[in-house]
């Protein structure tokens, strides 16, 4: 058993190899097509552009920006392979430095966001089931639907214009603290627990129709006891794989999130330096978003087993 | 600040005090991205120029209300009588942030590594045919041109002037972009990358010596702290949440702060950007000039300033943005093509531009009069100017079709033969701009030679005597007019807003705040 889960678990870890290949791969050919490169928008918008031709070809030699596609592909996998991800074109510093903080803030925005939008859709989620049909179902099924209608960035807005321009509750300029979290964390966790809260509602009504809860109750079991023994560890896991998911979204939504609460993430990076074609920033967002990703599926796949035994994998 | 209220009536008033004084005496102001760099070596970013020639560095000269160069890091200077050498005598007694002499060796090392091909500086370009500098004596220092170069007065004055210690740049090597060190009202503290950059006053400022500064001691204000906010719509809800002290405002949203009694709105209306038309005169019926003029009658530059920038633009009829030193809008109100759609329409008559076949398109030996318009994508500001442009051509039988995109591919596209017109806009403080863009063969080798442009431009910028020099670049502006190589539209004003209790945030001629003036009234 153990040995299999361990073979799989590696199996799975190989596979990502593959996986950020392609990723990248696709991620060189589209830059191949964009026109510009970092160094045309480090002097972009000045008449000099012309009479610095030297200074540009030179430092587009340095970072292999003069040479075909597929050969800056291979030399950047190659200096990936041997942990080296370059430096920023923009700002010359090693792109690790640029990364490394932000990566963490953005896991701590994903960790946020996920908190509230367990704890919000699970608990509406299993309220709308236990009590269908009745205002409190409707309530939190409205409010849900206004959840995922919503787009995140006009959202964020709309509590950016309550609780720090009419409140003053909290601030605007992100400064990495925690009063800073709240609101860009609400946000994205409000928007994911909308969908959420859905899926919890329809496989927990869908679990407590089923004949064993009906057994339990016959055996005079107590509702709460019904509930959180019985049918939620039935529904959740399909709830899982829903949450495995929104961690995809919540990455990808944290991009445009972080740039408008000033919360310094890899988003925000990324968002920077797509605008600024610094490409060695961009490539390894990439990279580690999509590592990231990956790996958060594994573990959601491996949890599985553990929420169902009945799940194997060999 | 209620938060801070609630705090008194609970417990200390102490610590209320305290905080309002740290509120007081920090200047909180937010810059659009995290600037690559904040050696000026090395960026020619417009948010790190802000940053290090605000603040952290001085220049050898500023410019007074007139566009005249004065004096400020430097006491004096000298101008050969064959124009290409400058000497400039220094202040004595001024050190860096670093507590090094600021001194002649200072300003040689600074403009050395700015040539240095190993830096690869984006600034290198604006030296011009400068050949030599050279230290005379500890404060005296020499910089010798093959031709006379009348723009580096402003290159002195503006982002690439600002001088650096070089014994800091030499420690810094690489990093040194990520701790400047200069001799300003503000030393360098720290930097969150991608968050902030927080500034602190140099307690052992030499004495402002800027004649314009009404502040001659060191700053009011202790402290700065600069956030980064993208969102230029996040920036206006942090100044309305009291978290900035003063923000720039979008042309969108400026009307909500005018008049708001806790804003006090500073308009700069003599900006140096300028939004123009360019024609491909390499090809008919572009190479004519009285097209190009009916073109200019057609244009409503006041429409254009109301769609694209609320009204918060002046219309330009003179081809040097207002803010330039050398703008003559006298010439711009005789030579230049105000807004005339008889005239427009009355022109194309002449030249042959009917419409015969009644579609409403006039039409000339066969050719449909349709033309290609191309600009720049991404600025709503250009994106509308664009549209009225082209109801205004319309509106005189002139059918315009658009095409925008990315900077860095509309750009060299103008050197193809494909389009008509386009419209740009530069940004510079100084008259040079008009050789970079319009003497021949132009910025996009489109323009045939014109000895009544050409050799004035020439003229203006190897003029370094000011008054002759705005003689000439009056006449530039002129010759330009006469021979309508663009058509100028309007220049956009810079909008800032500040706390109501923010007294003498006042901008200089180029554009930078003096910081050492700004102070927060209780």
């Amino acid at each position: 058993m153990e040995v299999l889960m361990g073979s799989y678990i590696i199996r799975r870890l190989l596979m990502m190899i593959p996986i950020i290949f392609g990723i990248l791969l696709i991620t060189f050919l589209i830059k191949a097509l964009i026109p510009t490169d970092a160094v045309t928008a480090l002097f972009s918008g000045t008449v000099t552009e012309d009479k610095a031709a030297e200074a540009i070809a030179q430092i587009r030699a340095k970072y292999d920006l003069d040479k075909p596609w597929y050969q800056q592909f291979v030399i950047y996998v190659g200096n990936v392979l041997q942990g080296d991800l370059g430096e920023s074109i923009r700002t010359r510093q090693p792109v690790m430095d640029e990364i490394g903080y932000r990566y963490v803030n953005t896991l701590i925005l994903t960790a946020a966001a996920l908190f509230i939008a367990i704890l919000v859709g699970l608990v509406t989620g299993i309220i709308s089931a236990y009590y269908k049909d009745t205002w409190l179902d409707v309530t939190s099924m409205s409010v849900g639907m206004m959840g995922i209608s919503m787009p995140a960035f006009f959202f964020g807005f709309v509590l950016i214009f309550i609780f720090s321009v009419q409140l003053r509750w909290l601030p605007v300029i992100g400064r990495g603290n925690f009063e800073s979290l709240i609101l860009p964390a609400v946000t994205l966790g409000f928007i994911e627990a909308a969908a959420l809260s859905r899926i919890t509602r329809s496989s927990m009504l869908d679990v407590l129709s089923r004949e064993y809860i009906r057994a339990a109750r016959a055996k005079g079991l107590s509702e709460t006891f019904i509930l959180f023994k019985h049918a939620l560890p039935n529904a959740l896991l399909s709830i899982l794989t829903i949450i495995g998911l929104q961690i995809g979204n919540l990455l990808g939504g944290a991009f445009i999130i972080e740039v408008i609460f000033g919360w310094h993430g890899i988003g925000e990076l990324a968002v920077k330096a797509i605008q600024w074609r610094d490409f060695t920033i961009t490539q390894a967002v990439i990279l580690i978003s999509a590592g990231t990703y990956v790996l958060i599926n594994l573990v959601v796949d491996v949890l599985y087993t553990w929420v169902d035994p009945r799940v194997r994998y060999d | 600040m209620d938060k801070y209220k609630r705090l008194t009536l609970a417990s200390c008033v102490f610590a209320c005090l305290s905080a309002s004084i740290t509120n007081a005496e920090t200047l909180r102001f937010s810059i659009g991205e995290d600037p690559e760099s904040l050696y000026n070596v090395a960026t020619n970013s417009l948010t790190a120029n802000s940053v290090i020639n605000t603040y952290l560095l001085e220049r050898l000269v500023y410019f007074d209300a007139e566009g005249q160069a004065q004096p400020w890091l430097a006491e004096s200077w000298e101008v050969s009588a064959d124009q290409k050498t400058l000497t400039f005598q220094l202040r004595e007694g001024i050190t860096f942030h670093d507590g090094t002499p600021f001194n002649a060796a200072a300003v040689v090392y600074h403009f050395d590594a700015i040539r240095d091909p190993n830096n690869a500086s984006p600034q290198a370009a604006k030296l011009g045919p400068l050949d030599t500098v050279e230290a005379l004596s500890e404060n005296s220092v020499q910089f010798t041109f093959s031709d006379p170069y009348a723009p580096f007065f402003n290159m002195l004055a503006g982002e690439a002037g600002g001088i650096n210690s070089p014994s800091a740049v030499q420690a810094g090597g690489a990093g040194y972009g990520r701790s400047p060190v200069g001799t300003g009202p503000f030393k360098f503290e720290s930097w969150l990358p991608g968050s902030e950059i927080s500034l602190v006053r140099n307690d052992d400022y030499h004495g402002q010596v800027r004649a314009d500064a009404m502040n001659q001691g060191a700053p009011h204000a202790e402290r700065v702290v600069l956030s980064v906010i993208s969102e230029a719509g996040v920036a206006q809800a942090a100044l309305e949440a009291g978290e900035l002290t003063g923000a720039g405002l979008q042309a969108d949203t400026i009307g909500q702060f005018v008049d708001h009694p806790d804003f006090t709105t500073v308009i700069d209306e003599t900006a140096t950007n300028l939004v123009f038309l360019e024609f491909n005169s390499a090809k008919a019926p572009w190479d004519n000039p009285e097209m190009r003029r009916a073109i200019g009658y057609a244009i409503d530059r006041k429409a254009a300033a109301a769609a694209a920038w609320s009204g918060y633009a002046s219309v330009a009829l003179s081809p040097l943005a207002v803010g330039i030193p050398g703008h003559d809008a006298e010439i711009g109100v005789s030579y230049g093509t105000p807004y005339d759609p008889g005239k427009a329409a009355a022109l194309l008559d002449e030249l042959g531009w009917v419409d015969s076949n009644g579609d409403g398109i006039r039409e000339k030996d066969g050719q449909a009069a349709e033309f290609l318009i191309k600009s720049y994508a991404g600025f709503t500001h250009i994106t509308r100017t664009l549209q009225v442009i082209q109801a205004n051509l319309d509106d005189i039988g002139i059918k315009a079709e658009l095409e925008t995109a990315d900077w860095g591919a509309f750009y060299p596209s103008l050197l193809e033969d494909d389009w008509d017109m386009d419209l740009m806009r530069w940004t510079s403080n100084d008259a040079g701009i008009l050789t970079e863009l319009f003497k021949s063969p132009g910025h996009r080798n489109k323009l045939a030679p014109n000895p009544a442009i050409d050799d004035l431009l020439t003229k203006c910028d190897t003029t370094l005597d000011p008054v002759i020099r705005f003689e000439c670049v009056a006449n530039a502006q002129k010759a330009l007019l006469k021979d309508m190589t663009i058509v100028p539209i309007l220049t956009s004003w810079d909008v800032f807003a500040t706390q109501a209790n923010v007294k003498d945030y006042t901008i200089d001629y180029l554009g930078y705040l003096l910081p050492g003036d700004v102070r927060i009234e209780e």
